[in-house]
């Protein structure tokens, strides 16, 4: 490390959304890290089990589970309590419910920075965005992706409740930062892999006919595996002279949606599938996005220019910026992470 | 041109937004919700001007003509009664209110205050639902019906709110005096509703906790439910909400003295049941020939209706508004007669207090 982290191993330390996917794998590096007084904020309904776990094997550290509602100003205040650095990874997928998605997303995240505003002590806020929110519209096939690209416009059009969840969920970082001095990093992982998630990503292709559309062809699929992308997002909570930086989170030696599928099908289960190319799930995103359009939603614009624009038009990616600042290096090579992913599949049965 | 103003700006809210902007001669002038982040997103999406973080302020500001309240069922009394003392009409989500008691206060101010008033109850203005209503007018089933059954299925699986409501013992749904119930059952119930004639009818409720949710420790929720309706000897009611049946359905079947109709709300199929058989072995042949033609046309008519763009799902919802706003342009009978919604919410009073009730 470059320079001397901004806490110390006795600083306390909010992981909200400790239970979901990657929270528990944060909550052990920060412990691999070395840090002691860690509090993972769930909700009431959540499991809990592999935290209890985590506890349970570091019964000499001080690690709280706290149960509560970011929706609920109070519960945040009692989250917020004597923290030094914030890992917010809490978030809602709202499925396809644009309030859904901005209540668990932007409201929780209001709440959260509101309480914050007393607590002056606070050295770093890490929130947790995604690739989804950037926009490929005015880039080219094969272009690079990076932290600098520009963002999704009209994440209405695009049909896709999350990435507007945590686009505002970015802007509101950032406006708090503005008036409060909020000190933050911005996360966006990208396609987060591994034990644990059975599905292969949609950038690969779509089931939704029953027939399975592999679109992906010869673009490189953004993987992180979760171990890789946990240890990102711990190392961004106690680096020194990030703030407000953003950084994209992907692994070394990314697979092609091609290579993806040849082995998801050799290791998991073999299905039927057909290729699409790029020039014909343009055109049918087009019609569909105009069917749409036109019927007033009497099909949902499930496709469209933009979806097709960030998941199946292809770019390369970069982690440069995570490596030189951060000073991340991928600790699980690709290969072992897709070789224990596809364990869990097979295991699991695994979902197209 | 109608002045739209919209309170409670949620996953509903869209909806609403979305049907009313394709409705000539309205304009939505303002939303509102007391987080005002939610008002805010509201607006941006639909490119909507203005937003209000309180509901008089929206009443003041922008005089709405009408109010469409899609807040929680709990503040749909205080935020419908608000509107209807500042001159506004109504349309209010279902729910209608939290009990009878409400509804009846609700619909009192609309009068005194010669407003109108609705609920959204979009099953009974689906294309189907409309044609047997028409069927039903021309005498079809041989006279009023006598005898109603309507099956109302619920995906607790599928449903991200169902989700959030097990795993939240705070959740605002499990305040409501029927829980999960009355925030769904009206629905099924006001379908029967419909065609009683009587205010007081007799209620019967059996309610039960599925397999499902038992076998989750979770004993508080009713979700399995069956209840007889009876309008005297006159009329009869069956009404069946269940988590549990697959396929879920969303049945009704309606019982003439001569004929019967079925309408299915997810397959927006209309199908009329002859009352009278055919003599002998062709009682097994012509029955399903005609079926079997029924339900072709009624393919033939849902492709028709796709290629015209008029197979949207929500597309009872939209009559409904179209009937609300028309009845406040034209002083036209308002789509559901308040003698409906009272006895809805009557039905459900009694089934809550039925299954419910404390030993």
């Amino acid at each position: 490390m470059k320079t001397d982290p901004i806490i110390t191993h006795n600083d306390r330390i909010l992981i909200t959304g400790a239970s979901g996917y990657i929270g528990p794998r944060v909550v052990e590096k920060m412990l691999e890290y070395g840090f002691s007084k860690l509090r993972c904020f769930v909700r009431p309904s959540s499991d809990i089990t592999k935290l209890e776990v985590i506890v349970d094997k570091n019964r000499d550290l001080d690690i709280q589970i706290i149960k509560g509602n970011l929706l609920k100003p109070e519960d945040c205040r009692r989250a917020m309590d004597g923290v030094d650095v914030v890992y917010h990874l809490a978030a809602g997928t709202g499925d396809k419910s644009y309030p859904d998605a901005f209540l668990n997303s932007v409201v929780t995240t209001k709440n959260l920075l509101e309480s914050l505003k007393s607590n002056r002590d606070l050295k770093r806020f890490v929130s947790i965005s995604s690739f989804s929110v950037y926009s490929s519209m005015k880039i080219r096939s094969g272009a690079l992706l990076d932290e600098t690209c520009s963002l999704e416009s009209e994440p209405q059009l695009r049909y896709e409740a999350y990435c507007y969840g945590k686009l505002k969920q970015d802007e509101l970082v950032m406006e708090y930062s503005k008036s409060s001095g909020l000190p933050y990093v911005i996360m966006r992982p990208g396609v987060v892999y591994g034990p644990g998630r059975s599905t292969l990503t949609g950038r690969v292709g779509t089931a939704t006919f029953g027939l399975y559309l592999h679109l992906g062809g010869s673009n490189r699929i953004p993987l992180t595996y979760i171990d890789n992308c946990a240890d990102a997002i711990a190392i961004a909570g106690f680096t020194a002279g990030v703030e407000g930086q953003i950084f994209n989170i992907v692994d070394d030696d990314l697979p092609t949606a091609r290579e993806l599928l040849r082995l998801y099908k050799k290791n998991v289960k073999s299905f039927f599938s057909v290729y699409v190319p790029h020039p014909i799930s343009y055109l049918f995103c087009i019609l569909w996005e105009n069917y749409s359009n036109w019927s007033y939603g009497q099909l949902p614009p499930t496709f469209n220019r933009r979806r097709w624009g960030a998941y199946w038009k292809g770019n390369r990616y970069s982690n440069e910026k995570l490596k030189n600042l951060l000073e991340w290096k991928q600790k699980v090579p690709t290969d072992i992470g897709l070789r224990r992913y596809f364990e869990f599949c097979r295991e699991t049965g695994g979902t197209k | 041109m109608i002045k739209v103003g919209i309170v409670g700006c949620g996953k509903v809210a869209d909806d609403h937004v979305a049907l009313i902007r394709t409705i000539p001669d309205c304009e939505i002038v303002a939303v509102c919700d007391r987080e005002e982040l939610m008002a805010k997103q509201l607006c941006e999406r639909f490119k909507i001007s203005t937003h209000f973080n309180d509901v008089k302020s929206l009443l003041d500001q922008a005089q709405p003509d009408v109010v469409h309240v899609t807040t929680p069922p709990k503040s749909h009394f205080e935020v419908a009664k608000v509107c209807l003392q500042s001159n506004s009409h109504v349309f209010v989500e279902k729910p209608f209110t939290v009990n009878a008691g409400e509804a009846e206060e609700l619909i009192e101010l609309a009068r005194q205050n010669n407003l109108k008033m609705t609920v959204n109850h979009d099953q009974q203005f689906t294309t189907p639902a409309r044609a047997m209503r028409e069927l039903i007018a021309k005498g079809y089933l041989g006279g009023p019906p006598v005898h109603v059954e309507s099956y109302f299925g619920y995906d607790l699986g599928g449903a991200s709110y169902a989700k959030a409501l097990l795993g939240d013992r705070n959740h605002w749904v499990r305040q409501l005096p029927g829980k999960l119930l009355q925030n769904i059952i009206s629905h099924g119930i006001s379908k029967i509703s419909e065609f009683l004639e009587t205010d007081s009818p007799n209620v019967i409720a059996h309610g039960f906790v599925s397999p499902l949710l038992r076998s989750i420790e979770e004993y508080d929720i009713i979700d399995e439910l069956r209840v007889i309706i009876s309008d005297s000897e006159r009329f009869t009611a069956y009404f069946t909400f269940s988590s549990h049946i697959r396929p879920t359905l969303h049945l009704l079947r309606v019982y003439g003295s001569k004929n019967a109709i079925e309408i299915d709300h997810d397959k927006q199929t209309l199908i009329t049941i002859r009352g009278s058989s055919y003599k002998s072995f062709l009682e097994k042949i012509i029955p399903s020939c005609t079926y079997a033609g029924q339900y072709s046309s009624n393919l033939v008519n849902n492709v028709l209706r796709f290629v015209r763009r008029d197979l949207h799902p929500k597309s009872g919802s939209k009559y409904l508004i179209e009937s609300l706003y028309k009845s406040i342009t034209h002083d036209t009978p308002l789509p559901i007669p308040y003698k409906e919604i009272r006895l809805t919410m009557k039905i459900m009073d009694e089934i809550f207090s039925q299954i419910y009730r404390t030993e």
